[in-house]
């Protein structure tokens, strides 16, 4: 009979106490898709910088893993730190283009977005492809709070955690988030 | 963020929602394949320190005063005539304030490069 897999928290153990790479190889195997698929999320698609912000993030985890106080799980942990990488870089990317485009980029990218927006597609995947690129036009708060509430299916407080800010903060960048998408995607709402 | 944006929770955004909740639904069923991405974070973790044995500091540290032990019983009265001139010499040349502070300031640089030198190897 095969035993069962360890939990997150032996294998982190067994990685801070004999310095065990092949416990954190384990690790890395069993979130490395959540990881990757929130950062998919968070950088509109772009896999491979997805990746690269992922690889980024397993290795600071390693590096400090000691700092891990199992005050949540192992998982929230991970989206903290790929939210942070992703912050870290969606920052250093900004500075970079400030000198060449002019104006406000988010109310741009939205109304791209807001033009863009048609019924005519075929509704499934339309909507989905819709819905990405009006995600992609939020401010990274806003984008930041729906994908930890609703893509990684955590509560407003593990979203505080994630984001590091107060509760409040993520629920009003859910709303302020949720009504631009909504004007965004008008398009789509059902007749009355 | 103007005022046109601010949140109205009594509007209802149903469709939004459910939008949301679908498209999440589905990201989560997806399973990314692993593909050599953990290889790849494996490869690039800082490499191995190595695992000095508890016993091994005290062990050289106990070499090396049963070295100087055996030195001073093997030659007998070098040390304390070693130890006599030097207090002689410093005792009988007259030495200024700047030169008795350029000579701690040199002590202190030794030992500190020594010191962050040898925690650098370990």
């Amino acid at each position: 009979m095969a035993s069962p897999p360890d939990s997150d928290a032996a294998l982190i153990a067994r990685a801070l106490v004999q310095d065990d790479r092949h416990a954190f190889a384990e690790l890395v195997r069993r979130h490395q898709s959540s990881v990757r698929a929130c950062l998919r999320k968070l950088t509109a698609g772009n896999h491979a910088l997805a990746d690269d912000l992922a690889q980024e993030t397993f290795v600071l985890a390693w590096r400090h893993l000691k700092s891990f106080r199992q005050e949540a799980r192992f998982s929230t942990w991970l989206y903290r730190i790929a939210t942070n990488c992703w912050l870290a870089d969606a920052r250093k990317r900004k500075e970079e283009l400030l000198g060449d485009a002019g104006g406000d980029g988010d109310d741009e990218a939205m109304a791209a977005a807001l033009g863009e927006a048609t019924p005519d597609h075929a509704r499934g995947s339309a909507l989905k492809m819709d819905l990405e690129r009006a995600m992609a036009a939020l401010s990274e708060g806003e984008r930041a709070a729906i994908v930890q509430c609703y893509h990684n299916d955590l509560s407003h407080e593990e979203a505080a955690y994630v984001l590091g800010m107060p509760i409040g903060t993520v629920k009003t960048h859910i709303l302020r988030g949720k009504q631009k998408l909504k004007l965004a995607l008008a398009a789509w709402a059902p007749q009355p | 963020m103007t005022a046109d944006t601010s949140p109205d929770p009594r509007e209802p955004d149903d469709w939004v929602e459910q939008a949301l909740r679908r498209e999440a639904r589905e990201h989560r069923d997806e399973y990314l394949d692993d593909a050599g991405f953990t290889a790849r974070v494996m490869a690039a973790l800082p490499a191995a320190m190595e695992i000095v044995p508890r016993w091994r500091r005290p062990a050289v540290a106990a070499i090396w005063v049963a070295a100087a032990a055996g030195m001073a019983l093997a030659l007998p009265g070098v040390a304390l005539d070693v130890g006599r001139e030097a207090f002689r010499l410093l005792a009988t040349h007259p030495l200024s304030l700047p030169q008795v502070g350029v000579t701690l300031a040199a002590l202190g640089v030794g030992t500190w490069v020594a010191a962050a030198w040898t925690l650098q190897r370990d």
